[in-house]
């Protein structure tokens, strides 16, 4: 059945991998802490997969992937994790698309029997394709009604020049608009096979049964060749970029994004543990900046998430009373002088290096967690990248610290976005005075 | 091979003492990870607090960590961010929070610390006007959400002058009225070992950490409380509609009317009748099947009587965000499917699956040492019992269609409700 069978440990613990014939890798992990098995299969296309004029197909298809199979009619899935006591979701990256079943460990087989079926054979009519664009429709006006959902995409748009990585994964409101499922249907058939994906089992099973029955249910899919990676390459940035977004509110709010490298490049660890210097907790540098002395924000935080490509960090922060963004932008550029010149302290980095352990050991308690820990990295990059995670993660000196804000957040490395007033904001609303638009 | 239900068997298997200050302690061991999850509860909240002071409970519960007798805030936080646990507080209409999730080899510190926020906060004076401005702040930031200014308006209608009509956060002008002295009163008032409960789940013997939380919270001095009855809320005889104009993509919408109290026990045929009108699996319920799923109204839809219950009554509600011009199509619709299952029997599948369902998902409350300990809590509140484990799946399953018609009939009204919409509107 199989031609590949590894073992990798993290925290001493084993998570087997395995690769059928046909190319679909199976990650499974034993953890027998409650009754529980989740399985969550990664599919490595996302919204940095998509051409011009047709964002957001990633993000369509993960919905379509609920529609019907000849196996499983419209609302089967749904229904067959109701009557199981399960639930399910699934969720779309600028890199993935990922989705998970979790289940009482007796019954388990039935997310196999959905996955396997549902990797080659959605139906696509054209009908369901057209009654879900509205709904993503609506989730797409959702997002815009969110002030940091606006602001991030219009900064990223800004950020990246080529990249796709500058549109956002859920698309432009035309391009779905305009969707068709003919389409989209092509999409799925290149992008959703074997070889292109990663099947994830954690949870109270026995690995050789559970391994068995994966082989069972998916090695008659046939192999694909994968389809060609996309090539864009962002060029460097030459100068600062600023930008300003209008909206209804009247609280000023403010990102950052500056262009820094994938995951597992050998600058990624320092950044992040430079992350959780300026934001994770009370004693972060942005937390005692801002928020305690200053009193300028009601939060500050960054984001560096792993990524397949050259990706942002981000910085963001909403204004309080009376300050300015302006005021609130000096004061981080002030703070990321600051690690430039003096480094993180040593004290900033033991505690960088606990925070990052005992979130190992933390999530190893819920299924959900490791399969959601051990499927990105896979899809990402490999598992070589948590064996090896916590003793970069401990090598990273104060002076790493200061070496990676010097390089990365720089001036002309940076986007800067403001959320500015659009004038239409009310205090308070009369009442019964109005009637639906 | 043993089933789910007997495998989570161990969350019930609860060691129950009181301290001689009167403080309930609560134990299971969880081996699972070398962690520990501490909950401490004090039984008070907003719903306790006077209206010209709305938001005390919950500016008392975030200045807790700001500042003890024997720490500064940042010395507690360093404390815990140096052993990369969690220390966390919070309140709601009827709790006031302070838990931990730590390593085993932390314990000490995580029990020091919850005691040291509960017995000994100072509330800084510079740091309630920082909280007073930073909950400014977030109420100002709260308002450009569309869903939660429906949501609060909802709340203004149906509970009437009963505590729960307010924002827990309070409102600007009651935020502002508040005084250093106000907080310290809140917490002589409120906070005694004789009116809190502890519960602490995780990897430990139960005689060893019985005599580490004897050391940290046996010095805790006991005093006299009193909990004021609050007069029961009254469900609403007319129907009330507020509409927000806000310049935003979607209308948001929230139907609804009082629910009832977690200590109903409507509350199980409740939970199977929530199943299959709004919520359960996927979009398996009534409201987002039809309204999502064949409409394309909305991408979030749902409804619900039994998640809101508490010691107060919760809400019953209908939920959906959609395009402006869709506004009275959804909720007509939201109202067509409460109407439905108000006049005609549920199908038996509908019932078989909503019952399959909730017993199948049980095991997901008790995942992790902090779920866990938050059910203790609950359990002792509400008097779940700690044979709720094998109670639980046969109050369930004993549910009928009768019973679904019955409750249905009694809780849920599509006459007298109130309405609140918030989104782009046209004057008249």
């Amino acid at each position: 059945m199989s031609v590949r069978v590894d073992s990798s440990t993290f925290s001493g613990e084993v998570v087997r991998r395995t690769v059928l014939d046909n190319g679909l890798t199976v990650l499974t992990r034993e953890l027998h802490t409650s009754p529980i098995v989740t399985a969550m299969i990664w599919y490595r296309v996302g919204s940095r997969n998509e051409e011009l004029g047709q964002t957001g197909k990633s993000h369509f298809l993960e919905h379509m992937l609920f529609k019907g199979t000849d196996r499983f009619k419209k609302g089967a899935i749904d229904l067959l994790t109701l009557k199981n006591g399960g639930n399910n979701n699934a969720f779309t990256s600028h890199d993935f698309t990922a989705y998970y079943f979790n289940f009482a460990s007796d019954r388990w087989e039935i997310a196999l029997d959905i996955e396997a079926d549902r990797m080659v054979n959605c139906v696509f009519a054209p009908e369901e394709f057209e009654a879900e664009k509205k709904v993503v429709i609506e989730e797409l006006r959702m997002g815009l009604d969110s002030p940091w959902g606006l602001l991030l995409q219009e900064l990223d748009a800004a950020a990246y020049k080529v990249h796709p990585y500058r549109n956002p994964v859920i698309g432009w409101l035309h391009d779905v608009e305009r969707a068709t499922s003919v389409e989209q249907q092509e999409y799925y058939r290149r992008h959703y096979h074997p070889g292109n994906a990663v099947l994830v089992l954690a949870g109270d099973f026995e690995t050789d049964r559970i391994v068995d029955k994966v082989s069972e249910k998916f090695s008659t899919i046939p192999k694909r060749p994968t389809a060609p990676d996309v090539s864009a390459i962002e060029p460097s940035q030459r100068g600062e970029k600023r930008l300003q977004v209008q909206w209804r509110s009247k609280v000023p709010r403010l990102g950052l994004a500056y262009h820094a490298p994938e995951i597992a490049h050998p600058d990624s660890y320092a950044l992040q543990v430079l992350n959780l210097v300026l934001t994770e907790g009370k004693t972060s540098r942005l937390y005692q900046r801002l928020v305690e002395r200053e009193q300028s924000v009601t939060f500050a935080s960054a984001e560096y998430a792993e990524s397949k490509d050259p990706t942002l960090f981000h910085i963001r922060a909403e204004a309080r009373g009376d300050h300015t963004a302006e005021e609130i932008e000096a004061s981080i550029h002030e703070e990321l002088d600051r690690i430039v010149n003096e480094g993180a302290t040593t004290q900033e980095l033991d505690r960088s290096k606990h925070l990052v352990q005992a979130h190992f050991i933390l999530s190893r308690e819920r299924a959900v967690d490791q399969a959601m820990l051990l499927g990105q990295v896979e899809a990402l990059y490999g598992l070589s990248y948590i064996e090896t995670y916590l003793d970069k993660i401990s090598s990273i000196a104060p002076e790493d610290v200061a070496s990676v804000c010097s390089k990365y957040l720089t001036a002309a490395n940076r986007t800067v976005g403001y959320l500015i007033p659009d004038g239409s904001a009310n205090d308070d609303a009369e009442e019964g005075d109005y009637e639906d638009a | 091979m043993k089933t789910p239900e007997a495998e989570i068997s161990r969350s019930f298997d609860v060691h129950s003492r009181t301290l001689d200050n009167g403080l309930q302690v609560l134990l299971v061991e969880n081996p699972a990870i070398p962690a520990i999850a501490i909950n401490a509860t004090v039984l008070t909240g907003a719903r306790y607090e006077p209206e010209s002071k709305a938001g005390l409970a919950i500016m008392a519960s975030n200045l807790l960590d700001e500042g003890t007798t024997t720490r500064s805030s940042f010395d507690i936080a360093a404390a815990i961010e140096a052993t990369g646990g969690h220390l966390e507080t919070d309140a709601s209409f009827e709790r006031v929070v302070a838990a931990a999730t730590v390593l085993k080899q932390d314990v000490d510190l995580g029990l020091e610390l919850v005691a040291d926020l509960l017995i000994n906060p100072i509330f800084p004076e510079d740091y309630v006007s920082k909280e007073k401005s930073r909950t400014l702040a977030e109420i100002a930031s709260a308002k450009d959400r569309p869903q939660v200014v429906a949501g609060w308006a909802l709340n203004e209608l149906i509970y009437d002058t009963h505590p729960l009509h307010r924002p827990a956060q309070g409102y600007p002008e009651t935020i502002e009225r508040i005084t250093r002295d106000d907080l310290v009163q809140f917490h002589g008032q409120f906070f005694a070992p004789n009116n809190a409960i502890l519960s602490v789940v995780g990897d430990f013997k139960i005689d060893e950490i019985l005599a580490r939380i004897e050391k940290r919270f046996g010095e805790w001095n006991n005093r006299p409380v009193r909990l004021s009855a609050i007069p029961k809320p009254v469900r609403q005889k007319d129907r009330r509609e507020k509409f927000i104009p806000m310049a935003a993509q979607q209308s948001n919408i929230y139907l609804g009317h009082l629910g009832i109290e977690r200590t109903n026990p409507d509350f199980y045929p409740l939970q199977v009748l929530d199943t299959i009108l709004g919520g359960g699996a996927g979009f398996t319920a009534r409201i987002p099947q039809r309204l999502r799923d064949e409409l394309g109204l909305a991408y979030t839809t749902f409804a619900s009587i039994t998640t809101t219950a508490g010691i107060d009554p919760g809400r019953f509600v209908a939920y959906i965000a959609t395009a402006p011009e869709n506004t009275k199509l959804a909720t007509e619709g939201l109202l067509n499917e409460i109407r439905r299952i108000v006049d005609e029997p549920v199908s038996r599948e509908e019932l078989q699956d909503a019952k399959d369902f909730l017993t199948g998902s049980f095991v997901f409350a008790f995942e992790s040492s902090a779920q866990i300990a938050r059910f203790l809590i609950q359990a002792r509140i509400y008097d779940l019992g700690f044979d709720y484990g094998q109670k639980y799946p046969a109050l369930i399953k004993s549910t009928t269609a009768e019973d679904i018609a019955r409750v249905a009939g009694r809780y849920l009204d599509t006459e007298n409700y109130s309405l609140t919409v918030s989104g782009p509107m046209e004057k008249r």
